[in-house]
């Protein structure tokens, strides 16, 4: 380890400034960071799962799990926001090629689709409140409700930023700034997927 | 309201009532005057000497990562002073309120708190200390060194890491305003449910303490992020993992701690944020709640938590201690492979905190099993220490004596920490004071070398020495207290008494509550030579300038930079040959400062979004506490909004060109002390040739 | 300063980007979740089995998106991203998994009717 650890040097031949090293990858370093917060967020999802999964059977005599949701309803959720991530990852491939119409219609098309997956959401979850299914009935429904809703606002969170990435995109082209929010969204996007794969199994199913 | 709230309720003014402010209570009036006091003098002081400018400039928009570590210092400093007057307030209840024929004062029965006072006394403490002093005491110390030492221009999001300190201190604040606008929470730091569910807790003290503790956890969290990408990604060249200084390996593996873990504080609190705001059964009793689900998922993080406080304090250590031994780091694979041993074993250790909830004996045994573990990487340590001090040439400055003592504080703390470790010897001592003077054990390891850490770096950053001999009286003061306030609390824990009590029934006990009072003496007396040596120290900072090693036998890259630290670090990049860096060059006759050629650089610019945001996030807790809908509202559309605007904002770096660098450079070179104490530069402390926040030097 | 747009571009995390990786991660990941689908409501009453064969699928979508989605690999420019990930993974299963432990223990133990 020593001999790693230590360099031997020539008394004349040491470099002890390095002056040309100033700029380091800002956006390596970007999506890093964002990794990094995009982990601790699963975590917020792994202390919400462990509490659907001591609390998901707590029906306090209200309704069951059976009884409210609906697997097929919720596959073509999956179906949706699957094809939106799909989009905006053929954005970001079209990212390579700085086709800036090609990346602004691909986003527009995984935002459309995540409006829409929202609004089913919001559609099923109005359904079950107007018959007085809420999260106040049951340990269980509080459960259902928080983790999938805090799903969904994350979506809506990434709907915004697609919102303010376009009028970025439009406004200054791909600099720096622009990419690595790019990359930082698509990160975040993607990340949708991944999570809803556990909320469709192992909530709905 | 989709809850049962307890008293009025108003659109304007949510909960708000003039009841609400505790005018009748002369403690608390007297504690707001006295706050008033001095928050007038200060605006006092700052306006005569005409610094509002300076004080915007240099400091409340900064994103130095020197300024946003001293800041959260103070922060953390103030806080330990609040939190510490806490403490003063539980030993005098307890000292006072000894056997049923005690005198009642104030409205108490027995002593000078009545129940629900006293309860939110130590909840205030508890909370105030973990949240607000510990950790940004040690965050700070991480912001300010961890660059250095990597040979870095700054961390790797310096706007980020402004607002995770402006973040702690809205937290902060809200935690002093609900010391004069309604109350604080009485149900322990911890908020064991249902305790903290509304019915039992109908105020709006346990809503300051979840949004005061939800902020600040958010501004930790981010600067864990910043953190561990700053050590990834921004590394000097030559800077191989195997040459990383050891505070940047222990603040790595804290910080990767501190990224997992928050997130499930995070979800434990916002759970309850929703069964008190919004009537959720997630840990009511009844409609299906869970009460143990909230503490699995609380001491979830809370495990890891004191670990993430306890490595950055080890790491401290193992910089301490080697410098006044003359000697490098004994063992210096063994240290990190045991500071990643620690982070990672701490994942599974968190079911000993409520050993006697029930689990069952396979459960408690792999839990306990566990936590003995950590005991043999922490034994590691200890031995590394120990073997770095043998055969050295010791020197035994203030520094290096909080070091010793923080290390032989570590037996006693750890090895009554392997005992409750043992669920058989936990059944006995759980809940009692034996397990509080175990903990104050090793938070005091934990303060311990935080002072120490301070008192050694603080030449680097300020450029002058705190007195010595001022210091070593408020170490023995502090080794005193520690001593007279602790040790009788581990006998009072044998003899059965429990924590958290208002009134004590055993007239027997009383002897060694008063040592305990006179321990808590010894903590005054030391906080007051604290404040006097700061005072002098300032006061004679002249005659104790230091220039870059400023201990003379320091090892690390930071101590390559001059004193105090120029807002760019180094002037050039250097280049990295070994590990201790500094001591190597020192060895090979390589001590010159000048690099041989300049280049222009980048540094960000100052920003006042940040402030922005922490007073927003103020404004929000507050909205939320009182549940005035319109201010919350309003206060999360404008954080959305600024951190939007902030993303359009595209000037936000400057350049120093290689001429103004080299020019800057001189001028700092010139002020060193090593010739004598010649052209000081106006403005004192780092504020040297701060370049200005709007337009290019030169301009 | 590196803004103009051909270097950004030019970064390897833009060019790592990959249509046929992207479509064949969305059919994958989707036929799964069919599979699982008919599986799961075809088997209705929650069984260890099911459990289990359901969670089977679940990790085996979320591997494959790793891989094609984010891109977890161990090149220079990934490392770091996999290696964080890698060093979750465990922390949330710890979680989940010593929680569930727990909590089933305790049910047996304290036979309150009802909680599982």
């Amino acid at each position: 380890m020593t001999s790693r650890t230590t360099e031997t040097v020539e008394p004349g031949e040491i470099v002890l400034w390095d002056a040309r090293h100033d700029s380091h990858d800002r956006i390596a370093t970007r999506t890093f960071g964002f990794w990094l917060y995009m982990l601790s967020d699963a975590m917020i999802f792994a202390a919400l799962f462990t509490v659907y999964a001591i609390l998901g059977h707590n029906y306090a005599g209200g309704p069951t799990a059976a009884q409210i949701l609906h697997p097929g309803r919720a596959l073509i959720e999956t179906l949706v926001v699957f094809t939106s991530v799909l989009a905006f990852g053929l954005g970001m491939s079209a990212l390579k090629h700085g086709n800036r119409s090609a990346v602004l219609n691909w986003i527009a098309v995984a935002f459309v689709l995540g409006v829409a997956f929202v609004g089913l959401e919001i559609q099923a979850f109005a359904h079950l409140a107007n018959h007085g299914i809420v999260p106040q009935r049951s340990a269980f429904l509080s459960a259902f409700y928080t983790i999938v809703l805090t799903h969904g606002l994350h979506m809506v969170f990434g709907l915004l930023w697609m919102a303010v990435m376009a009028v970025q995109v439009l406004r200054d082209g791909f600099t720096d700034n622009v990419v690595y929010r790019l990359l930082n969204l698509r990160i975040f996007w993607h990340f949708q997927a991944v999570i809803w794969v556990c909320v469709f199994v192992f909530i709905y199913l | 309201m989709l809850v049962n709230l307890h008293g009025p309720w108003s659109p304007l003014v949510g909960r708000l009532a003039l009841p609400q402010i505790p005018y009748d209570n002369p403690l608390v009036v007297g504690a707001f005057f006295f706050s008033l006091a001095i928050a007038v003098a200060l605006a006092v002081g700052v306006t005569s000497a005409g610094r509002w400018g300076y004080l915007w400039r240099e400091w409340l928009t900064t994103v130095d990562h020197k300024k946003i570590g001293v800041m959260y210092i103070l922060v953390g400093m103030v806080m330990l002073f609040r939190g510490f007057i806490d403490a003063v307030m539980i030993r005098t209840q307890q000292v006072m309120a000894v056997g049923a024929h005690s005198a009642g004062h104030l409205g108490a029965l027995h002593g000078y708190m009545p129940p629900f006072h006293f309860d939110q006394v130590y909840s205030a403490h508890g909370a105030i200390m973990i949240f607000f002093a510990a950790t940004p005491i040690l965050v700070g110390l991480m912001n300010i060194v961890v660059p250095l030492q990597i040979g870095a221009r700054d961390m790797a999001y310096p706007y980020l890491n402004a607002v995770g300190l402006w973040l702690t201190v809205a937290a902060a604040a809200l935690v002093m305003l609900s010391l004069f606008v309604g109350d604080f929470s009485h149900a322990g730091w911890i908020g064991l449910t249902p305790l903290t569910e509304l019915p039992y807790s109908p105020g709006v003290g346990v809503d300051y303490w979840l949004w005061s503790v939800q902020i600040s956890s958010l501004g930790t969290t981010l600067g864990a992020i910043n953190l561990i990408a700053t050590i990834i990604k921004m590394r000097a060249p030559g800077m191989r993992w195997s040459r990383l200084p050891i505070f940047s390996w222990t603040s790595l593996s804290a910080n990767i701690i501190a990224v997992t873990t928050f997130p499930v504080l995070t979800a434990a609190l916002l759970l309850l944020t929703l069964d008190r705001y919004l009537g959720t059964h997630f840990f009511t009793a009844g409609m299906g709640g869970n009460l143990m689900l909230y503490t699995n998922l609380f001491w979830v993080w809370g495990h890891p938590e004191v670990y993430f406080l306890v490595l950055p304090a080890f790491g401290a250590l193992s910089e301490i201690i080697p410098t006044f031994s003359g000697k490098p780091l004994f063992g210096y694979a063994t240290m990190v492979l045991a500071s990643f041993g620690i982070a990672g074993i701490s994942w599974t250790t968190w079911l000993h905190h409520f050993f006697t909830m029930g689990a069952g004996p396979s459960i408690n045994t792999f839990f306990s099993l566990a936590t003995m573990t950590v005991g043999i990487f922490t034994g590691v340590k200890v031995f590394n220490w120990a073997f770095t001090m043998y055969r050295g040439r010791l020197r035994f400055d203030t520094p290096m004596l909080w070091a010793m003592a923080a290390v032989f504080l570590l037996l006693p703390g750890g090895l009554t920490g392997l005992m409750v470790a043992m669920v058989p010897a936990d059944y006995q001592v759980h809940n009692s004071v034996f397990l509080v003077a175990h903990f104050h054990n090793m938070i005091a390891v934990i303060a311990f070398a935080a002072l120490g850490a301070i008192s050694y770096w603080f030449p680097k950053v300020f450029g002058f020495k705190l007195d010595e001999p001022l210091g070593k009286r408020v170490f023995w003061y502090w080794v005193a207290g520690s001593l007279m306030v602790f040790v009788p609390m581990y006998l009072l824990g044998f003899m059965g008494m429990t924590r958290r009590l208002d009134y004590v029934s055993h007239p027997s006990w009383l002897p060694l509550l008063v040592l305990e009072e006179v321990g808590i003496g010894l903590y005054c007396i030391a906080a007051y030579y604290q404040v006097k040596q700061l005072y002098v120290s300032v006061r004679d900072r002249h005659v104790n300038r230091v220039g870059a090693d400023a201990w003379g036998m320091a090892r690390s890259m930071e101590w390559m930079t001059h004193s105090p630290v120029p807002f760019y670090n180094f002037a050039v990049t250097p280049r990295v040959h070994a590990r201790d860096e500094w001591a190597w060059r020192r060895e090979q006759g390589l001590t010159s400062l000048h690099p041989d050629g300049f280049q222009d650089i980048h540094m960000p610019k100052n920003t006042a979004v940040p402030l922005i945001l922490g007073g927003l996030s103020c404004a929000l807790g507050f909205g939320l506490v009182w549940r005035i809908w319109w201010l919350s509202a309003v206060s999360l559309a404008a954080i959305m909004g600024t951190v939007i605007a902030r993303a359009f904002e595209k000037d936000t770096d400057y350049v120093i060109s290689a001429v103004e660098l080299e020019r800057l450079d001189a001028g700092h070179a010139a002020s060193s002390p090593e010739p004598q104490t010649v052209g000081i530069v106006a403005g004192g402390g780092l504020a040297s040739r701060q370049a200005p926040s709007s337009r290019h030097p030169g301009d | 300063m590196n803004n103009s747009a051909q270097n950004a571009l030019h970064h390897p995390e833009v060019q790592m980007a990959r249509a046929p990786g992207y479509v064949a991660g969305f059919l994958i990941a989707s036929v799964l979740m069919v599979i699982a689908f008919v599986y799961g409501t075809r088997n209705g009453l929650p069984t260890t089995e099911r459990d289990t064969v359901l969670a089977v699928i679940a990790i085996v979508a979320m591997t494959i998106q790793s891989f094609l989605l984010f891109h977890l690999t161990l090149s220079k420019t990934q490392r770091w991203h996999t290696v964080a990930f890698v060093l979750t993974i465990p922390l949330f299963a710890l979680l989940v998994g010593l929680s569930m432990w727990m909590f089933h223990a305790l049910a047996l133990r304290t036979m309150i009717p009802g909680l599982h």
